[in-house]
């Protein structure tokens, strides 16, 4: 019993980061409607720029927050202008493959700045933990779930009650209507981009005092941000912030209670399952999934 | 019409002439050099390549071998389909009797039947998977340790040194595996098992996990379950630095005995900080040794930073160091020659005893083409350095029991 | 280019093709020709779904299946490769018929990401069913050459095997694009309801493309695992090399096409050694870089792929459109 409860606490708290990170991708996903393989990239990059900043000017990852979030909102509407927007009406294959294409490049760019060897930082509250009864939580790994749950909400309330949130809701929705509401479309797809990429560059600001980075980092993650974000549902952050905890619990039990090396082929399992029984996510609503899988 | 049909055909042409782009001038003894230096493995891909580049780069300052200087074809096997057609290339395209690298198991394998198969030589320095030489072929040899010497040098520490002190039988000690689930974990687990058995230690449990994986604490759990007395882990750089820092974070209390690979980097330590103290490790020859017992370790060092501007990553570059060294002391036997029977004699007449070249290895091969006396160390982390501490011969301290 | 003129252009490659073994003494440029011939008939086979605007990211699932199927039983169980051929494309098959079935229901890039997890689980249960598979470790093709072990000592029979295999895969995808079931591909590409509406059973012509794109990679697998001897999971089930790979080529070539596919193989296989063997090695990690820069380049200014700048008019002098995505008109 203590094992399971114990088991349940490290799933959760991976879970939130796991959530962190679809959010991010759920926004690109759902708002600009691109496939973006690079999501993972973004994550990396993130990642790095912490490391470095860190290494360099011995600054707290937790405080490089405040450089590294704006610098890679500053990215994100970059790709999607750059990369994304020349793409924006082609294919849902053709964007599949400039994005793999990007997820290219930026990795071995960072090999080739960066070379393959895995770095991590030193801090004082890195091994850290808390002890509740014989059950014990990691401080690193408790901070990135709260942060997480917070901007989650912070994110949740921003898309119901301000306008532009509610603009970005409503390309959700539907794009053509809202176009044609007036909605300045390609600038809300900068947000979003935006957006998205910070989301996700916090999740690896919150990853950095316990994981390592390394070029291939972001990899894992795209994968598992997508199989999230079909869980939870496109468009439904409350959807991907559960679709991210169930990940994250799902992953923990099946490598305790199956096979340590199994975790990852457990959940890749689930995510077929889940889009062959309920394609519209399993906290979605439906209508949006189902419109994206037209094109 | 024509005009399509003709460009089509230049086309064709260019594509044959870039891939059939001429060697590099003659006179030179070339070798090829084949290390995956880009991917995954890039990083010890790279130390163990800068480890031949020095010996190269010092037996040309002395003249080469019979007055030919020594150039290596590089190569990158980043995967395993790239190791087989590197190799190809290097032997077809290139003319190469000779091939040395290659660090990572699996693109050994694929690179060295291919050489075996057009009996070219094949040089192995670094990867350890056992059956590199156990298929029989004349024509390739190793000069580092197998999985297995590593396995047997961890039991036959655990069994003479780690039993007593936790006052117990060797058959009373209790082990659990830990293995990344790669070629290099699996093979190594595998032999982790067979040695075991011949010392009758036994293995309560075996767990394999992903490398890339960004939470490790299922594997904790089931090794708290399970509480053995010594955990053997078999990891790259980032997943020992996670199970390090969960076993730490979840109290596990567990001495761990890591087996090469990640615990041996200076990155363990640099992100550990004083929670690395007291790991044991087993390993090619690391820097931290009795230095009577590894004759030109120093001068390897000093010789790497001249060249490279940094300390030495790991001890890969130095097994490959002398293992470029123990390949040059055959070719200026056979004047150079790269003809398989003439090395072959060459090669199983070298009989250096142990503690005589820089890793404190000897050299003498067996008919399978692997160097029998190349047995790795056990070292353990003390003050934030790695320090060998068995066999007596190459220590520089005692081990103590970990907390 | 008149079809007729097309067909002398073919049978001419085609001698070239057969008499080069003769001429060529470079060992390095028949593996390269063979290499490119594998990728060729790879690319075709992936190519067959995307006549109906499925794209998979998956098919090194169909690649690894078959691949292992021939090596265990030839290894494990001394069964003749030749007996591994057919049961490889029967297990690839029976695993198509798992993946797709239920996997038909998806659309774009739900379908696409589908594959992608199918190829994923499937290569970490090669890493964990160790005592079929031999785990990471994998297995080893022993060396006894010979026409009945399919192993030789000599590059020229792969040469021609992988020579035949592209061609018998490139007619295969002709066939099938100009047959009823290719018609309703690609009207199920163009427009699926409306395909429907006329009563057009798409999920069916979708299945049996899916059918003869996994079998036939199946049978590439198998070829292939003889060709490079060493079997394991990374390998075989690798994204990169054989999910990845074969949509690339489609891509810079032209998705959906015949020739597309086949001049995707000849530039992309031969530029990506060269890139590494040239690039990878004074720089890590440049020569993806720029393969990346390529593909991007690709699909923003030319989606139709090479094909849709060389204008073979007699490739798809039957059909107006027929292109899956949209964007791959090569009239």
């Amino acid at each position: 019993m203590e094992l399971m409860i114990q088991v349940l606490v490290s799933g959760l708290l991976i879970g939130g980061v796991y959530a962190l990170i679809s959010v991010g991708l759920n926004l690109i996903f759902g708002v600009v409607r691109i496939i973006n393989f690079a999501h993972g990239e973004v994550l990396m990059l993130a990642m790095y720029a912490t490391f470095w900043l860190n290494k360099v000017y011995g600054m707290d990852p937790y405080l490089s927050a405040l450089l590294v979030l704006p610098a890679l909102f500053f990215f994100g509407v970059l790709l999607q202008r750059v990369v994304v927007q020349p793409i924006q009406e082609a294919s849902a294959n053709m964007q599949i493959f400039a994005t793999v294409a990007l997820s290219l490049i930026l990795q071995n760019i960072a090999l080739i700045f960066w070379k393959g060897d895995f770095r991590t930082i030193q801090t004082s509250y890195a091994m850290s933990t808390l002890e509740v009864m014989n059950i014990f939580v990691s401080v690193p790994r408790l901070v990135a779930f709260l942060v997480a749950l917070a901007s989650i909400l912070l994110l949740y309330n921003f898309l119901k009650h301000t306008f532009v949130g509610k603009a970005l809701r409503a390309i959700v929705e539907d794009n053509t209507v809202a176009r044609l509401m007036g909605i300045r479309v390609e600038r809300l797809y900068l947000l979003a981009f935006g957006l998205g990429a910070a989301f996700t560059a916090l999740g690896g600001i919150l990853l950095i005092p316990f994981s390592a980075v390394y070029p291939t980092v972001g990899v894992p993650f795209t994968l598992i941000a997508f199989i999230v974000v079909v869980l939870g549902g496109l468009g439904s952050m409350s959807g991907t912030f559960l679709g991210g905890l169930f990940i994250g619990v799902v992953e923990t039990f099946g490598g305790t209670y199956v096979s340590p090396a199994l975790k990852e082929a457990i959940y890749f399992g689930i995510f077929i399952l889940v889009l062959l029984v309920r394609p519209q996510g399993l906290f979605g609503k439906g209508k949006g999934t189902e419109e994206i899988g037209l094109k | 019409m024509k005009r399509q049909s003709w460009t089509l055909w230049l086309f064709l042409i260019g594509l044959l002439a870039l891939t059939a782009s001429g060697p590099v001038a003659a006179k030179d003894l070339q070798i090829g050099a084949l290390y995956p230096r880009s991917g995954s493995l890039a990083l010890l891909g790279e130390e163990s390549w800068r480890g031949a580049e020095i010996a190269r780069l010092e037996i040309n300052k002395k003249g080469g071998i019979g007055g030919d200087s020594v150039v290596f074809v590089n190569a990158d096997g980043h995967d395993v389909a790239a190791a087989h057609s590197e190799a190809e290339r290097l032997i077809e395209q290139s003319k190469l009797g000779l091939i040395l690298g290659s660090y990572a198991s699996s693109r050994s394998m694929a690179a060295t039947e291919v050489a075996a198969r057009k009996n070219a030589v094949y040089f192995e320095l670094g990867a350890i998977a056992n059956s590199v030489t156990e298929r029989g072929y004349q024509t390739v040899y190793r000069t580092c340790a197998t999985a297995f010497n590593f396995s047997k040098s961890q039991s036959k520490f655990i069994a003479e040194w780690l039993a007593p002190q936790l006052k117990k039988k060797p058959s009373e000690v209790k082990v659990s595996i830990a293995h990344e689930d790669s070629d290099y974990g699996t093979s190594v687990a595998d032999s982790f098992k067979n040695a075991a058995k011949e010392f009758g230690i036994q293995v309560v449990s075996v767990e394999p996990y992903a490398a890339n994986t960004s939470d490790l604490s299922p594997v904790i759990f089931r090794l708290r379950k399970t509480a053995p007395d010594v955990i053997i882990a078999v990891s790259y750089a980032q997943d020992a630095i996670l199970l390090s820092r969960q076993a730490a974070e979840f109290k596990l209390g567990i001495p761990l005995f890591g087996t090469g690979g990640g615990h041996s980097l200076k990155s363990f330590q640099e992100a550990l900080g004083d929670k690395v103290e007291g790991v044991l490790n087993v390993d090619f020859t690391q820097y931290e040794v009795n230095s009577a017992f590894t004759p030109g370790l120093k001068e390897f060092v000093a010789l790497y930073k001249a060249t490279f501007k940094e300390d030495p990553k790991s001890g890969h570059s130095l097994a490959n160091y002398m293992g470029t060294k123990v390949l040059f002391d055959i070719l200026a036997q056979t004047k150079g020659s790269v003809e398989p029977n003439a090395f072959r004699k060459a090669a199983l007449s070298m009989n250096l005893p142990e503690g005589t070249t820089s890793t404190g290895w000897g050299v003498k091969f067996g008919e399978n083409g692997q160097n029998l006396r190349a047995d790795p160390l056990i070292m353990q982390w003390r003050g934030g350095k790695l320090v060998t501490v068995w066999p007596k011969a190459a220590a520089l301290m005692d081990a103590v029991l970990p907390k | 280019m008149s079809a007729k003129r097309l067909q002398l252009l073919g049978i001419t490659l085609l001698a070239a093709a057969i008499v080069i073994p003769a001429f060529v003494d470079s060992r390095f440029i028949l593996q390269m020709l063979t290499l490119i011939f594998f990728s060729i008939a790879m690319t075709s086979a992936w190519n067959i779904p995307v006549f109906g605007g499925k794209m998979s990211l998956g098919h090194a699932a169909f690649f690894g299946i078959g691949g292992y199927t021939g090596a265990i039983l030839y290894v494990k169980f001394g069964v003749s490769p030749w007996i591994g051929l057919p049961a490889g494309v029967a297990v690839s098959l029976l695993g198509g018929v798992i993946m797709t079935l239920p996997l038909l229901r998806l659309r774009g890039p739900f379908f696409t990401l589908a594959t992608i997890a199918f190829a994923e689980v499937l290569r970490m249960i090669a890493i964990d069913w160790r005592s079929l598979t031999n785990g990471s470790v994998g297995l080893n093709i022993p060396f006894k050459p010979g026409w009945a072990n399919l192993t030789f000592q000599s590059g020229a029979p792969f040469y021609f095997i992988s020579l035949i295999l592209a061609i018998a895969v490139v007619f295969i995808a002709y066939r099938l694009r100009h047959s009823a079931l290719g018609f309703h591909l690609r009207a199920s590409a163009s427009n699926d309801e409306a395909a429907q509406a006329l009563g057009v059973d798409t999920r069916r012509a979708h299945f049996i493309g899916l059918l003869w794109s996994s079998g036939l990679t199946g049978l590439i697998g198998v070829f292939y695992v003889f060709f490079i001897y060493v079997v394991e999971p990374n390998t075989m089930f690798s994204t990169t090399l054989f999910s990845l790979q074969p949509a690339l080529n489609g891509i810079i070539g032209g998705i959906g096409t015949i020739w597309g596919p086949v001049i995707g193989a000849v530039i992309m296989t031969p530029l990506g050694e060269y890139l590494r063997v040239y690039l990878g090695t004074i720089q890590q990690g440049l020569n993806f870089v720029v393969y990346g820069v390529v593909l991007i380049v690709t699909v923003n200014f030319i989606p139709g792929g090479i094909v849709s700048l060389v204008r073979l008019k007699s490739s798809n002098r039957s059909n107006g459109s027929g292109s899956p995505s949209g964007a791959t008109e090569a009239h």
